[in-house]
């Protein structure tokens, strides 16, 4: 008897360019005629710092003992002009993530983070919330282009202000937070009226140019009377000529954020094809401070994709002087990464402004595991550069470093593994 | 009154002098302004200040008070992010008067530039001449009115506040996301209020008030196509 021939399953066609998330994207526009929005940022596969591998001392310089000696972790940011420079005690920073896009509950939960760990939190989009003031340790009050909640007092209240210029996860666009987070009492807070799609504004009203970016840090300058330090966070683009210009401006420090930046919400199109991925922006940026000769001058902080300790000694061995996590901070208090962000109804109280959601998150514990986080990843940096010899966190170089894959050899001018060669320019001692 | 004269100064010298001053001084003549930049940069008191001249960029930027009364024009960014206090000036201003102005007035008897009053979120701003496109840009609050002419994209996107307008065209320069209303009785007595305080001899009754048109969704047009349908040629 002759075999019944088995049908193919419509699941099991090979459809080449068409997988299923391109055809589900198709299907999107097709009905609506719109692009698709979504939370956290791209999903894509990025060159990271997981192409880097650090070298162990071994015959050529002594380790340190992991346990029992010190390494220092201590960061000092923006002492180019500020008489107050900004001082952590790690060089772990959490970035801006605005009331709005988080609950007031997880807000509060990273500022108590800070405080538990000596670092600092930054404000965010839509102003400044006076709970996350109060319990924050170090408070970084962002500028943006939006001015939402922004005034004088923002700026008093503030150990280092942050002019926002673009973000990683959505450069050259403005703020988007969908109407179901902008509750009665996010729209009090931004002025906004309750439930609006919100687009803010993608570029400053009154910094239209470089030119004028000079004039506006004069300005900030006088107000805080060189007090508290100024940096300008950059969406990694055009890193060489951004970072002489910002340097040409006065700043204090640098926050370069790569495309592995996440948000609270931004068109898929945009998180998946604008911009530079972190590793090669930190390295561009390196370059270009080095080229200035402003190298030791100007803080740097590199963000976007930063997930453990491995990323913060590697980015600190290639000249970062710290790093801003965002999304890892949201996953240490629970978020799984749904990607949804923007719907305003995260199960775990995070990303939402439902009151019974919100109620899900506890502040105290939240603040805990945020804290241990910070304090895992400091950690794990710590075992890397004592193992690479180190007694202070800050004295991981490049030349500790070698590139894993072609394409991050190429990238970053780091040598690869089992050579001294590069495919490019060299970036370092070969 | 006191003067100050400004001839040699740096601005971070010249508004230590002002802060200085203002805290005993109620009347301020200052001369030799020569255009500079950030004058009176958060500047607070209850003073007057009058500029016999013309002042730069970011005059009067987070003014927290005072009076500053310009006799001359001023640049770009005047009044940015003001908090409180007066700013009048009584010939023209540059571009983007008032960006994220927070309270106060700012009176320009003259003309301004393109993005008057952008990213407004409180306060008054008065032109009396012409002003360019997008004035009231994506405000969230306060109240503009144009005396002259207004340029294209006037009020687009505006999320809250008001603009007053008396160019008889200006429906052909509305920009998205907003609607043209009557002015009500409340604004009338307000405005008109305004105008008392400030000398300005226009009737209230001839103006008209731009709105944000929806509370909900502003609707965006990424894609114009200008064709028409059907096969040409």
């Amino acid at each position: 008897m002759e075999a019944k021939a088995k049908k193919t399953r419509v699941k099991d066609v090979q459809r080449g360019v068409w997988k299923p998330e391109i055809v589900a994207e198709i299907k999107h526009k097709a009905e609506t005629g719109k692009h698709r929005i979504r939370g956290c940022g791209t999903p894509r596969k990025f060159p990271d710092f997981d192409d880097l591998l650090v070298l162990p001392s071994q015959l050529t310089r002594m380790s340190i003992d992991t346990y029992r000696e010190d390494c220092k972790t201590q960061t000092v940011l923006g002492s180019r002009y500020a008489k107050r420079p900004l001082v952590i005690e790690t060089p772990i920073m959490i970035s801006g993530m605005s009331y709005g896009a988080v609950s007031k509950e997880a807000k509060i939960a990273m500022a108590k983070a800070t405080d538990i760990v000596g670092t600092s939190i930054n404000n965010g989009e839509g102003g400044l919330l006076p709970e996350e003031r109060a319990n924050s340790y170090k408070q970084v009050v962002q500028i943006l282009p939006s001015r939402m909640g922004f005034s004088l007092r923002n700026i008093e209240a503030a150990d280092a202000l942050e002019i926002i210029v673009g973000i990683g996860a959505k450069p050259g666009l403005s703020g988007h937070l969908m109407g179901s987070k902008i509750t009665k009492e996010i729209a009090q807070f931004r002025q906004l009226p309750e439930g609006i799609d919100l687009h803010s504004h993608p570029r400053h009203g009154d910094i239209f140019g470089a030119d004028d970016l000079c004039l506006k840090m004069d300005e900030l300058r006088d107000i805080t009377d060189n007090e508290i330090p100024i940096f300008i966070k950059i969406a990694a683009g055009r890193v060489w000529e951004d970072v002489k210009i910002a340097v040409k401006a006065g700043v204090d420090g640098i926050v370069i954020d790569g495309s592995q930046g996440g948000t609270g919400a931004a068109p898929v199109v945009a998180a998946n094809n604008l911009g530079v991925p972190t590793l090669p922006a930190l390295v561009q940026a390196v370059r270009s401070l080095e080229d200035a000769g402003v190298k030791d001058e100007v803080s740097l902080i590199v963000s976007g994709g930063i997930k453990d300790g491995a990323d913060v000694a590697k980015a600190i061995a290639l000249g970062a002087d710290a790093v801003a996590i965002g999304t890892g901070a949201m996953v240490a208090m629970g978020c799984v990464v749904c990607l949804k962000c923007h719907e305003g109804k995260c199960a775990f109280g995070i990303g939402t402004q439902d009151p019974e959601l919100r109620k899900r998150l506890d502040i105290d514990k939240a603040a805990e595991k945020v804290a241990n986080y910070i304090k895992g990843m400091t950690y794990e940096a710590v075992i890397l550069a004592k193992a690479a010899g180190k007694t202070q966190l800050h004295s991981m170089e490049r030349e500790d470093l070698r590139s894993l894959t072609l394409e991050a050899c190429a990238m970053t001018g780091i040598p690869l593994v089992g050579t001294n060669f590069t495919f490019t320019e060299p970036f370092g001692y070969f | 009154m006191v003067r100050l004269d400004l001839a040699g100064m740096l601005p971070r010298e010249i508004n230590r002098k002002l802060k200085d001053l203002i805290k005993s001084e109620q009347e301020i003549e200052v001369v030799h302004t020569h255009s500079v930049h950030n004058f009176a940069t958060a500047l607070i008191g209850h003073g007057r200040i009058t500029v016999e001249g013309s002042t730069g960029f970011y005059t009067g930027g987070f003014l927290e008070g005072p009076t500053l009364l310009i006799k001359g024009n001023t640049g770009w960014y005047t009044g940015d992010n003001m908090m409180s206090g007066e700013i009048i000036v009584e010939m023209n201003t540059g571009s983007n008067v008032a960006p994220s102005m927070l309270g106060g007035t700012i009176l320009v008897r003259g003309n301004s530039g393109s993005r008057a009053g952008w990213g407004m979120k409180g306060g008054n701003l008065i032109v009396c001449g012409n002003v360019g496109r997008w004035t009231g840009k994506m405000t969230l609050g306060g109240r503009i009115i144009i005396l002259g002419e207004v340029g294209e994209g006037i009020g687009e996107s505006m999320y809250n506040g008001v603009i007053h307008v008396l160019d008889q065209a200006v429906e052909d320069k509305l920009g998205g996301n907003s609607r043209i209303i009557p002015i009500d009785d409340k604004e009338k007595a307000e405005v008109a209020a305004l105008f008392r305080k400030y000398e300005i001899h226009q009737e209230v009754d001839a103006l008209r008030s731009i709105v944000p048109d929806v509370y909900g969704h502003h609707e965006y047009l990424l894609f114009k196509p200008t064709h028409k349908k059907g096969r040409q040629g």
